[in-house]
């Protein structure tokens, strides 16, 4: 059963992984963190993601149809993708059993990131993270 | 900061600032001393406590907010049979957090997720301003035992970051403490779900930490969604009562005070 420590370490094997975080968006709290961050700094980086992440979580013009009750099974909001010319950020939700606000924040290189796999491998590993 | 030592018992209380931080940028210099000489132990103070193992902090509690244990019962994740099930047999070992995910009680993931969320949101209660002495005991340790230690300098800099949010939110601490109640302006539709559960249950009693308890929920983050709410114009908090006028000449009215005040005075004199 990995821990946060296991899974940050995890999503650097990926493809063009330069850094990871486990971010706590309501604070702005970075739980977890490896590798680099834009401009150096961790703990700012977690705290600009988590306003970014707060928005796409909160605004119901992103929530799907059927409502934006983040108590479900699932998450309304999955994940969100910035591309910049030279990389991607990837924030996956972290569906929890408690009442939290976390998401994942992979950060990766655009010369050989795969976009696709990354999205795919971040939700399996938000949701080992929280079940084992 | 220097510590004034006096042979114990009784010891020297350290008294921190009000503002909360000190020359060093540390929000209590006893904390960083004790980081420094790798202490493990408790540190006592108004708003709770924090326990220390080889410097770094491993556990935090507050009367401000809800505990690990209240945050894993309100869904159901960990029920008070599940705990007390732990604490008798790894309580005494200082291993209970072990034995919950040994055990399959818990995900490790979840318990560090839930873990961290709380001991940072209790430390912000604990580290905030106090008014009396702060106090270390030696050698105490808590019987969750280490889940995930954070260095002493993280937890700082982190409190010190959210003293700063909240005030760039709403600048106005009134809803942190105090009964909340609602402006009676109706929320509309642009209210977030987390922030309507909030609202819910403001009826004039409750404080931010009564709130926090009935939801679940980390105190801070209660704390955050009230200054919106606050900026929003939808919830206060309950004025404080106005003390009741003294009787007596001094407090008699006057058209101006300070004229009234010299009166006083040279009454008061040439009375000598």
């Amino acid at each position: 059963m990995p821990g946060i420590d296991e899974c940050l370490l995890e999503a650097m094997t990926l493809p063009g992984a330069r850094g990871a975080a486990v971010v706590d968006w309501t604070s702005g709290l970075a739980l977890g963190t490896v590798g680099d961050a834009p401009g150096g700094d961790h703990e700012t980086t977690a705290a600009e993601a988590a306003e970014l992440a707060r928005l796409a979580a909160e605004h119901s013009a992103f929530a799907p149809s059927d409502g934006s009750d983040w108590s479900e099974q699932e998450t309304p909001v999955e994940d969100l993708i910035i591309s910049n010319r030279d990389s991607y950020h990837l924030l996956r939700f972290v569906r929890t059993t408690f009442d939290s606000s976390v998401f994942l924040h992979l950060w990766l290189a655009r010369s050989d990131g795969n976009l696709a796999l990354a999205r795919i491998r971040l939700g399996e590993m938000a949701g080992r993270l929280v079940l084992g | 900061m220097t510590t004034v030592r006096t042979p114990p018992p009784p010891r020297l209380p350290v008294r921190d600032r009000a503002a909360g931080t000190s020359a060093n940028g540390g929000v209590s210099p006893m904390l960083s001393r004790l980081a420094d000489e790798r202490a493990t132990g408790v540190l006592i103070r108004e708003h709770g406590t924090l326990y220390l193992a080889d410097g770094q902090v491993v556990h935090a509690e507050s009367p401000s907010t809800p505990g690990l244990d209240v945050l894993l019962a309100a869904r159901g994740v960990l029920d008070a049979e599940a705990w007390r099930e732990a604490v008798a047999a790894a309580g005494a070992r200082r291993r209970v957090g072990r034995f919950l995910v040994d055990h399959g009680r818990i995900a490790e993931g979840a318990l560090e997720l839930c873990h961290l969320g709380a001991l940072y949101d209790a430390a912000y209660f604990v580290l905030g301003p106090s008014g009396s002495p702060t106090r270390f005991r030696y050698g105490a340790a808590h019987w969750l035992g280490p889940v995930h230690p954070v260095p002493v300098a993280a937890l700082e800099r982190e409190t010190v970051r959210r003293r700063e949010l909240l005030h760039r939110i709403w600048p106005d601490p009134a809803t942190d403490t105090a009964p909340l109640l609602r402006s009676g302006l109706p929320a509309g539709p642009s209210v977030p779900l987390r922030q309507e559960a909030v609202l819910g249950r403001v009826d004039g009693v409750r404080t931010a930490a009564d709130v926090s308890v009935a939801l679940g929920r980390p105190a801070f983050h209660t704390l955050v969604d009230l200054r919106r709410l606050a900026a929003a114009g939808l919830v206060g908090a309950v004025p404080a009562p106005q003390p009741p006028p003294l009787p007596g000449v001094l407090t008699q009215p006057s058209a101006d005070p300070d004229v009234a005040l010299l009166r006083r005075l040279r009454d008061a004199l040439e009375a000598l």
